[in-house]
């Protein structure tokens, strides 16, 4: 057992920091202490990580709500918009396209968060699912107040638009879905297994060849794809953020991978083909 | 649900030392800084700062003796104010590049609202220009700049005459809230003439979908003072404690 020396005139708070001391990085629990790069003594550090969450219940949670969000637009429920208006329906066929859209793209996000993914780790800290939550429902409901408004203006290009726009989401979300599984099946059951991710029999799983989160591209595609279907400036502004966002986890996931595997393909880029 | 991670210290250093002071100066545990070009560069940029908000300081001087009055002196030092303000944005771009140690966030905030408040509030809003809010923050703006510039160019030539690290420290006392009123208060009264012409607004029906009001905009950026103002008043409180208490001990083994 490790002793401390401690002066009689230490606080317990001055005790409790000698604990709580965590140097470089995290650990994993699968570590084995006779392989760690320490010498014949190891010193281990601990820290409180805070209330936690499960990742399930954070995506669940984060997920439901824009599906129900964008529904009260879509059906004008009262107080949103005039009183004239309650309950009623648009004439614009965009509008009706683009909730089914957006509501099965959140559908699909439920349904994978249950079935398809396989989390490397089970918790996140509790704050992230107010912070995750704002994210996702406020941007919803932005989005959802302009789709679904009385004057809500078609795109400029008309169905030529749509069509084109629908055409780029529904690819994006099959290469997405079709990534998941990929992943999904890199990984057993269970397990917390890594390995580098290849193109497989699947078409859309070719992206592998370029990028190493083809599911962030195609995620960002889908939002483009939307955002080009209902010509609406706040759908632009959260494909962006969340373009933002994916770059930053694609870029850290890429140099967890080139750090961990001494083969990793060269040609590869983190989220956009040979330019980011 | 308790959560613990684990790491282990390896034989010599573990690495990770504690975070590098803010650029708010104080004492720096690492003598890290900038190399000697970044340094020239920083002594040029902070002195030209410090000269500039001078010459708005003796323009209100001025402008006050010859006018008989402090009505309306926003006109006199106008030019000067949009220049020296604006330029401050490079600041953001000196955390971007690590040659300040502040974080680069918390600096864009910082610039940006001032920024904000005068090219979009007392310069798109001219019948607010002649109020006397507006001198109250310029005053307030002008004090401080003059301090904190002088205080940035004399750290880096590592002599920093206490007087101005205790001016830095103490005098925002005042001068925060001198600010903050004058502020406010030439939101306020921009608000009615942003209501009358639309200003930056834009309402549906249109071909992108979007709306902004910037009257409610506005608001909103007085309401959101109300949590960020005591945070930063009481975090440079904190700060002058450290600094100041720090000096006297440093003082008592000379």
């Amino acid at each position: 057992m490790k002793h401390y020396e401690v002066e009689p005139q230490a606080t317990i708070a001055e005790i409790k920091t000698l604990f709580t001391k965590t140097q470089g990085k995290s650990l994993k629990d699968e570590d084995v202490l006779q392989k760690l790069p320490v010498g014949t003594t190891a010193t281990l550090f601990f820290r409180d990580l805070g209330a936690q969450i499960s990742w399930v219940t954070v995506f669940l949670t984060e997920y439901a709500g824009p599906l129900f969000i964008y529904l009260l637009f879509y059906f004008r429920v009262p107080f949103i918009y005039g009183h004239k208006y309650d309950f009623t329906s648009s004439r614009h066929t965009v509008v009706h396209l683009a909730c089914l859209c957006h509501s099965f793209h959140y559908v699909k996000r439920l349904l994978e968060t249950l079935f398809v993914h396989r989390f490397s780790h089970g918790t996140m800290p509790l704050r992230n699912i107010f912070k995750n939550c704002t994210y996702y429902w406020g941007f919803a409901a932005w989005m959802a107040y302009y789709i679904n408004h009385p004057l809500y203006t078609p795109p400029t290009y008309g169905s030529q638009q749509v069509k084109l726009a629908l055409t780029i989401f529904v690819i994006c979300q099959l290469g997405n879905f079709s990534i998941h599984m990929a992943l999904r099946d890199l990984r057993p059951a269970g397990s917390k297994t890594r390995k580098i991710p290849y193109p497989t029999k699947n078409p859309f799983t070719w992206l592998f060849l370029l990028v190493s989160c083809p599911n962030y591209t195609y995620e960002v595609g889908s939002w483009i794809g939307f955002a080009i279907m209902t010509q609406c400036v706040p759908v632009a502004l959260f494909s962006l953020v969340g373009f933002t966002q994916m770059t930053i986890w694609a870029k850290g996931k890429h140099r967890s991978y080139l750090r961990e595997f001494r083969d990793y393909p060269p040609l590869r880029m983190p989220i956009i083909p040979f330019l980011l | 649900m308790a959560a613990v991670a684990a790491t282990a210290a390896t034989k010599g250093n573990g690495g990770g030392s504690g975070r590098a002071g803010a650029g708010e100066g104080g004492g720096t545990r690492k003598k890290k800084g900038p190399g000697p070009v970044a340094t020239a560069y920083l002594v040029i940029y902070n002195v030209v700062m410090t000269a500039g908000w001078l010459v708005i300081a003796v323009g209100l001087v001025r402008a006050y003796l010859a006018k008989g009055s402090y009505h309306s002196l926003y006109y006199s030092i106008e030019k000067p104010l949009k220049f020296f303000q604006t330029g401050a944005l490079l600041e953001i771009l000196h955390c971007a590049i690590g040659i300040v140690p502040s974080s680069v966030v918390l600096t864009s905030f910082q610039v940006m609202s001032r920024v904000f408040l005068i090219w979009a509030v007392t310069h798109s809003v001219k019948e607010v220009q002649s109020e006397d809010s507006v001198l109250l923050f310029v005053i307030a703006w002008t004090i401080t700049e003059i301090i904190r510039y002088s205080f940035y160019t004399f750290s880096l030539l590592n002599h920093l005459p206490y007087i101005i690290k205790w001016a830095r420290y103490t005098l925002f006392i005042v001068l925060y809230p001198m600010g903050v009123t004058g502020e406010l208060l030439t939101i306020y009264a921009a608000l009615p003439f942003v209501r009358q012409a639309g200003l930056y607004s834009i309402s549906l029906p249109n071909k992108y979908n979007f709306s902004f009001d910037y009257y409610t905009f506005l608001i909103l950026v007085m309401i959101s003072y109300i949590p960020l103002f005591p945070q930063l008043y009481f975090h440079m409180i904190h700060q002058r404690r450290k600094v100041l208490s720090h000096t006297e001990e440093h003082k008592k083994f000379d």
